[in-house]
């Protein structure tokens, strides 16, 4: 048997000689199939426009990013998906009524100065998204925080005058005037309200969450944390009464979901062990609920998220596992 | 409940070979037998070219240290003794022996004279050393110096069958064809480690060598056979005694210093081999799998065989193939060429088409997601150490524990990124060896020069 090796040479690789197929891409593309439920709701509560909002926010944030790798020199990186996410769940939390300009200047941002200065994909101090929300919401906060009711007529690509006529109360804002909100749970919890456009449906984005736990795309601790930790200190600190439907609207009401289940868990700015992300989702539980309970804004996930980016790193050096077998043995 | 660890991953398992009985390749024309087989120092020719050897006669031994002797595994012939590159790809001398197809078998091939009452481990010890038995799973430590680490300290003796390398089914053969081998080889060491009971770890996807055991065993009690789950690295010892015994072994340390004592099951097979007929290790099962192969096949083999006539006696190639493997899929060698011979730790020959092409990225970027954290088997921050590395830190590197690293590759496995983390890692722990010996080697000089007036005392400063 002869084979001819200046033809067909013979690959020699370092073990391992498998390889998992799943990869970045895949991991991006379950995230974006997590998040179409509570996307697809959004565009039906809110019209055409929620939609127009989401392509622009996605488009402008892959468009940026292959802009930039181009003029820079670097091999364009678009394909694994990354840029999209992050488009898409910045759309997710704008409101409806923001002019078109907005999420294409925020995926701008996010892209830009947040991800590719920093180094790219996996370089990021901050999530991407978040900064962007908490950029724009401090830019343009008129305009961040001017919530629609559901079902209003607005036109889809021009800009929205900000009257009182379609003007709608959200939840956590109610909260923070210290009254429950008038709508009932279950029409909160459904989706049925004013807010962003993809925060609305807690239930939606538990099942895209469900998803990703079944995919084993994130793990439960960092969801689970962040959440038990509002909702208990809802329950030991309730503002208003009954505590249960305090508590629920805490937890249903704002980004907590969308946060908890989608941004909190990105993995480039989230631990890496399973105690770092319990301890990470507690921070981000207690300061949410101190920015919405004891602050001036009366929502406070992105901002939460935001600071516990900035520890990952001491989360994942404290919280090291012990290696196999412990401790040296003293020689 | 079935007894694991924490951690490891589930490749496909592939065992296509696994109905596939030992067919014994007749021995080839030309034997090729490289003089490190083993972990530790190489083996000095004993014969030159032109003697006449005999089946089964000591060719090369090493100079004290550890190691152990190579045999000629077959009778005839020394055409030459060169120097080239072995499965494992590095430069080391070997005995070309054409073979005179006469199978004379030597003089010292003989059944001990002993019985076995009165059989002690040093005996065992001492037969298993010329019998030049290594630890046939792949790692290729001598095993008499296994067997003598463990005198006295041992009280867990324990056969591994996980085989948890994808593709390969030799112990799982072995055990189905030959279970008397190696349960009468367990016998013949417990009775001299002075033990009444015996331990064999199998996995769970073995479930009809599992049956075989059972029914052989029955009315017995000197073998507990354990069944653990299929996960990669089930193989690993650590990994088998952490789930027999809950004890973990720490990095640089042996199994004798919790009590145990491991082996693969056809290295007990070869021990008692060696025992009862005085046959040195001159041939060894050998899975022969891949999608370029093209009927795979488990062969009993001659040491030394060239793998490609390996492959051809299974049928041959039946397309292109783009990666050669000798060991497992997981932590096997690529070879350069099809010509490297067959030796004591070579379990499988794999030759995949590029349909089995593993992804590789110029520019991989770590996402940061966690699972190499999460497979490590032996609890380490894969993804970090790699940082470190990369960065030039090997200080870092080795307070993030990188020697611990038992290089099993779950890490690169299932890295979405495609980071060639295991592949980093082991380069990284290359340098630091590297580092840590020139260090140590200055010591001793600095030690020396400091004191000429106490020079007799340098040996023992260092």
């Amino acid at each position: 048997m002869n084979i001819d090796y200046t033809k067909n040479p013979l690959t020699v690789t370092s073990a391992p000689h498998l390889k998992n197929p799943e990869r970045t891409s895949t991991i991006m593309l379950d995230v974006i199939v997590a998040l179409l439920p509570a996307t697809v709701w959004g565009v039906y509560v809110f019209g055409w426009r929620a939609l127009a909002i989401v392509l622009a926010s996605a488009l402008s944030a892959v468009l940026s990013e292959a802009l930039f790798c181009y003029f820079m020199n670097q091999p364009i990186t678009v394909k694994d998906g990354s840029a999209a996410v992050t488009g898409l769940i910045l759309a997710l939390c704008l409101p409806v009524s923001v002019p078109l300009w907005i999420p294409v200047i925020g995926s701008v941002f996010a892209i830009i100065v947040v991800k590719q200065l920093f180094g790219g994909l996996g370089k990021n101090v901050v999530n991407p998204a978040i900064a962007a929300r908490v950029f724009l919401f401090l830019a343009w906060p008129a305009q961040m925080s001017y919530y629609t009711v559901p079902g209003a007529s607005l036109p889809v690509l021009a800009n929205v005058d900000r009257v009182d006529a379609f003007a709608s109360a959200t939840p956590l804002g109610a909260l923070k005037n210290g009254k429950l909100f008038e709508i009932g749970l279950y029409d909160t919890v459904l989706g049925k309200v004013g807010g962003c456009i993809g925060e609305v449906s807690a239930m939606l984005l538990a099942l895209g969450g469900l998803y990703l736990l079944i995919r084993k795309t994130i793990k439960w601790h960092i969801p689970v944390a962040y959440i038990a930790t509002v909702a208990l200190i809802a329950l030991i600190f309730p503002q208003a009464e009954p505590t249960w439907r305090y508590v629920a609207y805490h937890v249903f009401g704002g980004g907590l979901m969308l946060g908890a289940i989608f941004m909190a868990t990105d993995y480039v700015t989230s631990p890496i062990t399973k105690w770092g992300r319990i301890i990470y989702g507690i921070g981000c539980g207690v300061i949410t609920m101190v920015i919405r309970c004891l602050g001036q804004y009366p929502e406070g996930v992105s901002f939460a998220i935001m600071i516990m980016n900035l520890l990952v790193w001491y989360f994942d050096m404290y919280t090291r596992p012990s290696k196999f077998g412990g401790v040296e043995k003293k020689k | 409940m079935k007894l694991s660890f924490k951690g490891g991953i589930h490749p496909p398992q592939s065992k296509n070979t696994a109905n596939c009985a030992v067919e014994k390749m007749p021995p080839p024309k030309k034997v090729f037998i490289p003089l490190s087989q083993h972990i530790g120092g190489a083996c000095v020719p004993l014969v030159k070219k032109g003697d006449i050897v005999d089946k089964g006669q000591i060719i090369g031994n090493v100079e004290g240290g550890l190691g152990c002797p190579v045999h000629a595994s077959v009778s005839g012939v020394v055409e030459s003794i060169e120097v080239k590159t072995s499965a494992s790809g590095v430069k080391i001398g070997q005995i070309v022996i054409e073979n005179d197809f006469e199978e004379r078998l030597s003089v010292d091939v003989k059944p001990i004279e002993k019985s076995f009452e009165s059989l002690t481990l040093d005996d065992v010890i001492e037969i298993t050393k010329n019998a030049g038995i290594v630890g046939l799973g792949g790692a290729t430590f001598p095993a008499h110096a296994k067997l003598a680490s463990g005198a006295g300290k041992i009280d867990h003796l324990i056969i591994n069958c996980a085989e948890c390398e994808p593709y390969i089914t030799v112990n799982h053969r072995l055990l189905l064809e030959q279970p008397e081998r190696v349960l009468r080889g367990l016998k013949i060491l417990l009775k001299v480690f002075g033990l009444t009971k015996g331990y064999i770890a199998i996995e769970d996807n073995k479930k009809d060598a599992i049956k075989k055991l059972k029914e052989k065993t029955t009315g017995t009690d000197f073998v507990d056979v354990c069944i653990m789950k299929t996960k990669y690295p089930q193989g690993d010892e650590r990994q088998i005694i952490y789930a027999l015994t809950g004890k973990e072994l720490t990095s640089g340390h042996l199994p004798f210093e919790v009590g145990c004592l491991i082996l693969n099951a056809e290295t007990v097979a070869a021990i008692y081999d060696a025992v009862v007929y005085g046959m040195p290790l001159i041939e060894r099962f050998v899975t022969v799998d891949g999608d370029c192969v093209k009927e795979p096949k488990n062969l009993s083999v001659r040491i030394g065989t060239p793998i490609n006539e390996l492959i051809e006696y299974c049928g041959g190639l039946t397309k292109d193939p783009y990666k050669i493997i000798c060991g497992g899929p997981m932590m096997g060698v690529a070879q350069w060429k099809m010509y490297a011979p067959t030796v004591k730790g070579t379990s499988a020959v794999l030759v995949f088409s590029n349909q089995n092409r593993t992804r590789q990225s110029d520019a991989p970027s770590c996402i940061h997601c966690g699972r190499c954290v999460g497979h490590c088997p032996m609890r380490l921050m894969p993804n970090y150490l790699v940082a470190f590395a990369n960065a030039g830190e090997l200080d870092k590197c080795k307070e993030f524990d990188i020697l611990g690293c038992v290089e099993c590759g779950c890490c690169s496995y299932d890295c979405p990124a495609d980071v060639p983390i295991v592949q980093t890692i082991r380069a990284a722990k290359g340098k630091i060896l590297e580092q840590m010996r020139a260090q140590k080697a200055a010591l001793n000089k600095s030690a020396v020069a400091a004191k000429p007036e106490k020079e007799d005392k340098g040996g023992k400063e260092s």
